[in-house]
């Protein structure tokens, strides 16, 4: 079976789609296993955003007295946390799946993939496909955690699943940028250089503290910033009714982002293959 | 080839200790002149914090009448640039661990001591580029320094305590553990020991059970005495717990890294 | 100094504690005499290179004593280090400064004063050959000039005891022979040294006397001759015309047993050794037989090597003659199983 992923024609056909979707599915199998096997990899990914959003709740507390605060924004900081706590936590992980995929390339395991009478594009949606997996299982944990912890969704079972799908949605686009990163370079090290980047960026957006308060150029930083709409969208679940732009944050700009990734993935396999 | 017999030599005498601490800061320093890479991110690092912490966080802090957020954090980030700096100082030694450099200067009829001193002056060297840059930044940014030149005095003393308490700590770490994994645990221990303080924001801020820890964390006390010339006077009433609190982990360190050369040396 | 520079007596050392602990030197009995080279050999793992440590104080001995340079290694281990100068194994420089940087370090380390130290390191880098890469950064060095600085760094001080951990590993075969004649050098201005190689011809070429470790224990000592005359008879090749092999194998017998060389030749492993090469060559005559081509090979280290410990390092026998260790495979592999 020698599918060219660049070839629209065979992509559609439906055989090749059926083999496309089964090889996927066994491929999301493995990673997910690979992933839920490594569990000091994984712990980072799980450890830092609940203490930065444990921090968070007993340094900003006060804020909570804060009258715009408490009208528009959220009912308590722990509440306010929980987003931003997810969001770190996405992300994490999938910049972490990724330098896997660049350790996979480095040391020739993907060669041997690609050797296989495996689909190319399977290859690389599986991994996909198990981030989201993961950030599913990460969502849900989290969640369990801060509602013992005292948080309220606000905007009910809907919401809940709000938070889960923009989750596995954010997975889905950092892990195919960060998978297009790893096919390109082929270096762990480069996708673990990347790493500051999207924590600067997480900085530099309301995942931490409200965009509200921010003053001068960070302002219109954070602004711009497509990870404050997304970390917003998720807050609106936490604190407000429910409504339609929550959606559209949380989801619909991952899920752009998600397609824009995927496509630069795909671009990278096959200018990876072209050269090889 | 000169003519040499055993008993013409002359046996060196054994080294004079602050000339092998001077020209091993001289090494470390050199290296990281040749290999900058290194010792970049331990300059970005505190400076984007201040950055972060200042843009993000600020209103938390102004909102509790400090004037200007950098006053808060420039302290604070100035000592994490130091002690981050002061990791090199453990890299460099599991290198030359493993390159074997290191079983030269342990052969070296030189004292122990001066080995673990060494390192620590070194990372005292290192940790001025960070400080001072994290200072100008916080110049340029506005900050306030009511308590005048002190208060620059204050906050290098601090960082620079804080540095070598690092490398004490990673010092014996690594002479114990022998590999990378000593540097990983120090850059925990500091980053935990640094959140769980009043890092972020004063203790009258805070709520619960990180109030009852950063109340007992002696980073609290150091970061008092290190911002106290940014907020107001420099005063004997908030520097004595701080200047305690340096001395006991200094001390404790010392030993940390001395016995571990000692355990090394089996 | 009366008292030979390195003596060892039961030294030991083992890793771990209780049940699990490993026996990595069991009981080394050694004595380098005054002006020796003392080739130090053994397989990997068997305790060469934890031994060199006890001896340079880097390792505390678990049991046992050492003194270098007539000092004891762990209560005196200053004065041991004074003493003492160490080519370590791999050359362990860094390689971002310069040779002249570690030059003045190791100086330094040692207490020479600044003008000493720089009069040394210009002495030392004429020595080795290195005044003109002196500046440069040793990561540009190739494996040869680090060895050669290597060396120098070691004799900054001007030990009277030098220890080389395989000087020459890796090094091509023009390298390495500048670096034994280099060793060669510093002995006969007196220096004693102490070799550990996994080389046998190096050992060979420039060791007085070897010690062969094996399992922690020094399993043969000596000088390399007495220990190859130890292994057995050299081995006697000659080729005659083709017509008189069968009266020429019968005479050779007599000398005693015939050992298979290569087509065409005879061979036969003299008895009473070399001396009676000459009665071969008489008793050949007498009978009338013309001698074509002969060859007289000494058993080798290796086969020392090989009967002490079971093992042939990887390389010996491409530093060896090849018809000798073809000789044998079938004895080598029944020592092994002896062992």
């Amino acid at each position: 079976m020698s599918v060219s992923i660049a070839d629209p024609k065979m992509m559609a056909s439906s055989s090749s789609t059926r083999s496309l979707l089964r090889h996927t599915f066994v491929l999301t199998r493995r990673s997910v296993i690979g992933r839920l096997r490594q569990p000091a990899v994984l712990a980072p990914a799980f450890i830092f955003p609940l203490f930065f959003a444990a921090l968070g709740s007993a340094s900003f507390n006060r804020l909570a007295s804060d009258p715009y605060f408490t009208a528009n924004i959220a009912t308590s900081f722990l509440n306010y946390a929980v987003a931003g706590a997810v969001l770190q936590g996405v992300l994490f992980g999938s910049t972490s799946a990724a330098g896997d995929l660049a350790t996979d390339i480095e040391q020739g395991f993907f060669e041997r993939l690609l050797a296989s009478p495996i689909s190319r594009t399977a290859i690389v949606l599986g991994r996909l496909a198990a981030s989201m997996v993961v950030a599913v299982v990460q969502v849900v944990i989290f969640m369990a955690i801060f509602l013992v912890a005292g948080a309220r969704i606000e905007s009910g079972p809907i919401g809940f699943i709000g938070l889960i799908g923009g989750g596995a949605l954010l997975a889905l686009a950092m892990s195919a940028m960060m998978a297009g990163l790893a096919i390109k370079s082929g270096s762990p090290e480069v996708v673990q250089g990347a790493f500051p980047l999207v924590f600067v960026l997480m900085f530099l957006s309301s995942a931490f503290f409200p965009r509200h308060y921010m003053k001068g150029w960070y302002r219109t930083v954070a602004d711009w910033n497509p990870l404050s709409h997304i970390v917003e969208g998720m807050q609106g679940f936490m604190n407000h009714e429910l409504s339609a732009s929550q959606f559209a944050k949380s989801w619909l700009i991952p899920f752009v982002l998600a397609n824009i990734g995927i496509a630069f993935a795909l671009r990278a396999l096959n200018n990876r293959l072209a050269a090889s | 080839m000169t003519e040499q017999t055993v008993n013409t030599r002359t046996i060196s005498d054994g080294a004079r200790p602050f000339e092998v601490v001077a020209i091993l800061v001289k090494r470390s320093m050199m290296r990281v002149r040749r290999m900058p890479s290194a010792f970049i991110p331990s300059l970005v690092m505190p400076v984007f914090q201040l950055i972060a912490f200042s843009g993000a966080f600020g209103f938390a802090v102004t909102s509790l009448g400090i004037k200007n957020a950098l006053d808060w954090y420039v302290p604070l980030n100035a000592m994490q640039g130091a002690s981050f700096g002061a990791l090199g100082v453990s890299f460099g030694l599991i290198n030359d661990m493993q390159t074997g450099f290191f079983d030269r200067i342990l052969m070296a009829p030189t004292p122990r001591w001066v080995t673990v001193v060494s390192s620590l002056a070194a990372a005292v060297v290192r940790c001025v580029v960070p400080i001072t840059f994290v200072v100008i930044v916080g110049y340029i940014g506005g900050m306030n320094t009511p308590g005048g030149f002190m208060a620059i005095v204050c906050v290098a003393i601090a960082s620079i305590a804080i540095a070598v308490v690092a490398a004490g700590f990673a010092l014996g770490l690594t002479f114990r553990m022998r590999n990378l994994g000593a540097a990983t645990l120090t850059q925990f221990a500091i980053f935990f020991t640094i959140f769980l303080s009043t890092s972020q924001v004063p203790l009258s801020a805070m709520s619960g059970w990180l109030r009852g820890v950063a109340r007992i964390n002696p980073m609290t006390n150091i970061l008092r005495f290190a911002r106290q010339g940014f907020l107001g006077d420099v005063t004997w009433e908030q520097s004595w717990g701080g200047i305690i609190a340096m001395a006991v982990l200094l001390i404790l360190t010392f030993i940390f890294a001395m016995t571990g050369i000692k355990k090394f040396d089996q | 100094m009366t008292q030979a520079p390195i003596i060892a007596t039961g030294l030991s050392r083992s890793f771990g504690t209780g049940d699990d602990a490993i026996k990595a030197v069991d009981g080394v009995d050694l004595e380098v005499q005054q002006g020796e080279i003392f080739g130090f050999l053994g397989p990997n793992g068997a305790g060469k290179s934890t031994t060199v440590r006890m001896l340079t104080t880097l390792l505390k001995p678990s049991a046992g004593t050492a003194f270098v340079a007539g000092y004891d290694v762990v209560k005196d281990a200053d004065k041991v280090r004074r003493s003492i100068g160490v080519a370590l194994q791999d050359a362990a420089i860094d390689p971002l400064m310069t040779g002249r940087e570690l030059l003045t370090l190791q100086a330094v380390l040692y207490g020479l004063s600044k003008v000493a130290g720089k009069n040394r390191g210009e002495e030392l880098l004429e020595r080795v050959g290195l005044t003109a890469a002196a500046d440069r950064r040793v990561g540009t060095y190739s494996g040869g000039m680090r060895r050669r600085l290597d060396l120098a760094l070691s004799l900054v001080h001007e030990p009277t005891v030098l220890f080389l951990d395989e000087p020459t590993t890796g090094l091509d075969p023009m390298s390495r022979l500048t670096l034994w004649e280099e060793v060669k050098r510093l002995n006969a201005g007196g220096t004693t040294v102490l070799l550990t190689t996994q080389y046998l011809e190096e050992a060979d070429q420039l060791a007085d006397r070897i010690a062969i470790i094996d399992h922690g224990h020094i399993v043969r000592q000596g000088a390399p001759r007495e220990l190859k005359a130890l292994v057995g008879s050299p081995t006697l090749s000659i080729s005659v015309a083709s017509s008189e092999t069968d009266e020429a194998r019968s005479i050779l017998a007599r000398f005693g047993d015939l050992r298979p060389t290569s087509e065409g030749t005879l061979g036969v492993g003299l008895a009473r050794g070399a001396e009676d090469v000459a009665a071969v060559i008489r008793a050949l005559d007498e009978a009338g037989l013309k001698v074509r081509h002969l060859e007289l090979d000494e058993p080798s280290l290796d086969d020392v090597f090989a009967e002490a410990t079971g093992y042939r390092l990887e390389g010996a026998d491409a530093a060896n003659k090849p018809t000798e260790s073809e000789a044998a495979p079938e004895e080598k592999k029944s020592r092994r199983g002896r062992k």
